[in-house]
């Protein structure tokens, strides 16, 4: 049985038909689900102390991002954030404030688990580092700065090093632009951004053997880039 | 200090006619000492004339007096005194002032016209100014212009034009214009009186509160207005803040003028304003009426699918086998995702036609973001070859990487749609002429619209084979998308077959920063 069976998951959504799949879904998985309707009820059941929280941020009584800001000073549960496609800049600040990753509506019940699955299992292990990282094929030996791909060793500029290791850090999460600036180049990085992107071009372009079925690194467009430990399906038409 | 000066100038210029009057005079008793010259009195013309030309009216009516009372008073018998002994004295004397006068009038006159031709010279320089810069078709950044060019053209120390119409407050200021900053708009406003006339935007000189308003209820003569009329109503003021108080001056015809011109402008502007909102208006009703006709075609199709699927699935009477059940479940969930594809885009549409697109750029590297779509794409392209031809020292790019992702989906989407399977698609990028080209190129019939441009219209379906299942709105997003980047989409037709979607993107230098400096 997995540790994460059981995990009690507060549902804050107003839309019945949504409410009632993920509930029937993550039930019959085993977990414990919680539903809140409206942002107000969203801040009192989260006394309960769940495990994780899935929250729309179309909510009809309450800001998404300040309801955030609010669970945030309440408890680390993880946040998922539910929105649609379209609302890019809203999900970034969503994850910038504390949001641990984020869905599009709509989605599918298996890219829904996953997602799950990601944010417990970064609970558990409560930013334990371990001093090799290693997913399918790529090693990340912080402690001797190795990094191998199938065995053969990467050459890769410092830049590219701190960029890979903070992605390793958050393995299988979403990074925004700004957290990856803010780990990279620390908190008083300028106009750098203007590279990110390149710079993570350049990692991918080493580290992937086909660019165009990236195996390690994706890129969430409009938000950030995620470094993927497992085949998750990549259900986005 | 300045000041002070400026006020004295009109005294200084009697001064110096005076002084040109001791001046001469002294010059006649040296030559006087030695010999008598007849009529030497005539040298007092010259400071006249002098005065005249170079002081103005005011100071050559004094030269000419002096110049009559020093001559009595130095020079004819008996000396100092002003009584005249000999008659023809007197004679001589009355005919030098009415000389003095009569010339000092006409060269006065002449110094003024010359004064008056530079001044009209300059107005109508400042005129065109005026002119061409509203000729703008951005009308604050005309006003920022014209406001400016006003201020420099007058040698005014700031000018103010402000606009109070149509509920919106605008305000344009140029130079130091302290002492109408602080007062406030309205109250400002109301201070110029309307013209009852509606003959146009007469105006009048005006004195303007200072920027304490009425509790200290000091005028600040340095701030004139005069208001800006377009149909005999009052849209707005145009005032100057002087160096130092001024009463009326030359510059009241040219304010005035600018006064006309620029409410002549604004007008336009708002007509202009209410056209293209009126065409607005008629192109969104346009775009409803067939957003309507697509919306009943379009997104009914899948939903028949959905509900006869989910239908059949609970029809209790007919044993399914589960591959039946499956490829009903599959068939919902499909045809789900098509429609959410399609409000997509109904969606990206409105906010192209609403003109609300605002891209965030951010230097991207191209071939990494072909790579991402192509590979995301795969489902819809498994079908075809596809291709993608990209350099390897192609420059980063600064984009939307949403919207250039969704431009290049859209379009290899289209590709794939029109084209028979099997047949290749060619990605393709390159820099040419400061602009990053990215191609989409086909193996297919080509495109038949006539002209080839109708495709990129909403709504419309290239007219090939088959049934296309597209809905006519990927290609307008596309170039919706583009646009709003400051590039554009074309296409051609190969002369070996196929079509060629193509869109540029400008490339801009990359800003110096400290990642730059640690490039590794």
């Amino acid at each position: 049985m997995s540790p994460q069976t059981g995990a009690r998951i507060l549902v804050v959504d107003d839309e019945p038909a949504l409410v009632r799949a993920v509930r029937a879904n993550l039930g019959s998985r085993g977990f414990r689900v919680d539903v809140a309707e409206s942002g107000r009820a969203a801040l009192e059941r989260v006394d309960l102390h769940p495990d994780l929280i899935l929250l729309d941020l179309g909510l009809p009584d309450l800001d998404g991002l300040d309801l955030i800001r609010s669970l945030r000073g309440r408890g680390r549960a993880p946040i998922i954030v539910l929105s649609a496609r379209g609302s890019e800049r809203d999900k970034v600040r969503a994850l910038d404030l504390g949001a641990d990753d984020y869905l599009t509506k709509p989605f599918g019940v298996e890219e829904l688990l996953a997602r799950i699955r990601v944010a417990l299992r970064h609970t558990l292990r409560s930013g334990a580092d371990e001093p090799v990282f290693r997913t399918r094929g790529l090693t990340v030996d912080v402690e001797h700065r190795r990094v191998t791909v199938d065995g053969e060793e990467l050459h890769l500029t410092p830049t590219e090093y701190a960029l890979l290791t903070a992605l390793v850090r958050h393995a299988d999460r979403v990074v925004t632009d700004a957290m990856l600036l803010q780990e990279v180049w620390g908190p008083e990085y300028g106009d750098e951004d203007h590279y990110l992107h390149v710079y993570v071009a350049r990692l991918r372009k080493k580290l992937e053997p086909d660019p165009q079925k990236p195996h390690y690194i994706v890129t969430e467009p409009g938000v950030g880039y995620r470094l993927l430990t497992e085949d998750v399906i990549a259900d986005r038409t | 200090m300045l000041d002070v000066m400026r006020r004295l100038a009109p005294v200084r210029g009697y001064a110096a006619a005076l002084a040109a009057v001791v001046l001469v005079t002294v010059v006649i008793g040296a030559i006087e000492a030695r010999a008598h010259v007849a009529n030497i009195s005539m040298l007092y013309l010259i400071a006249v004339l002098g005065a005249a030309t170079l002081l103005g009216r005011g100071p050559a009516v004094a030269a000419s007096l002096t110049s009559f009372l020093a001559y009595n008073w130095f020079f004819v018998e008996p000396i100092h005194t002003f009584t005249v002994g000999n008659p023809t004295e007197w004679f001589a004397l009355v005919l030098f002032l009415v000389t003095a006068m009569v010339t000092s009038q006409l060269a006065a006159d002449q110094r003024d016209r010359a004064r008056e031709a530079a001044d009209r010279a300059r107005d109508a320089t400042l005129m065109f100014e005026v002119a061409r810069v509203l000729g703008e078709p951005d009308l604050d950044a005309a006003l920022a212009a014209v406001t400016e060019r006003l201020r420099q053209g007058l040698g005014v120390a700031g000018v103010i034009v402000e606009l109070d119409g149509d509920g919106v407050r605008h305000r344009s200021i140029a130079g130091d214009a302290a002492p109408l900053q602080g007062a406030d708009v309205g109250s400002l406003a109301a201070w110029i009186p309307s013209s009852r006339s509606a003959s146009g935007a007469r105006a009048r000189w005006i004195h303007v509160l200072g920027p304490h308003g009425s509790s200290v209820s000091r005028r600040d003569e340095r701030v004139h207005a005069v208001p800006l009329q377009a149909a005999g109503r009052r849209i707005g003021m145009l005032a100057v803040v002087r160096l130092a108080p001024q009463p009326q001056s030359a510059d009241d015809r040219i304010l005035t003028s600018v006064a006309t011109q620029l409410a002549g402008a604004i007008e336009r502007s708002r007509l202009r304003q209410r056209a293209t909102d009126a065409e607005i208006l008629r192109r969104t009703d346009q775009l409803k009426n067939v957003l309507l006709g697509a919306v009943s075609h379009d997104l009914r199709t899948p939903l028949a699918s959905i509900v006869a699927s989910a239908g059949s699935l609970r029809q209790t009477d007919v044993p399914w086998t589960e591959a039946e059940r499956e490829s009903f479940l599959s068939d919902i969930e499909q045809e789900a995702r098509r429609l959410s594809r399609i409000v997509s885009n109904l969606l990206d549409l409105s906010r192209v036609e609403s003109g609300t697109l605002h891209p965030e750029r951010s230097w991207y590297d191209l071939s990494a973001l072909i790579d991402d779509v192509v590979g995301r794409l795969r489902p819809v392209t498994q079908g075809h070859r596809v291709e993608v031809r990209v350099p390897d020292d192609l420059p980063p790019v600064s984009l939307d990487y949403v919207e250039i992702d969704q431009v290049l989906s859209n379009l290899i989407e289209n590709a794939a749609r029109h084209t028979q399977p099997g047949t290749a698609i060619v990605v393709s990028a390159s820099i040419a002429n400061g602009e990053a080209i990215v191609e989409v190129a086909d193996d297919g019939q080509g495109v038949l619209e006539d002209p080839i441009d109708r495709v990129f219209e909403p709504f419309v379906r290239g007219s090939t084979r088959g049934t296309p299942r597209g809905t006519g709105l990927g290609l307008a997003v596309a170039r919706g998308l583009v646009e709003a980047h400051g590039g554009n989409l074309s296409v051609r037709n190969r002369s070996e077959g196929g079509a060629v979607f193509r869109f540029t993107l400008p490339v801009e230098i990359i800003p110096r920063t400290r990642a730059a400096a640690t490039k590794p």
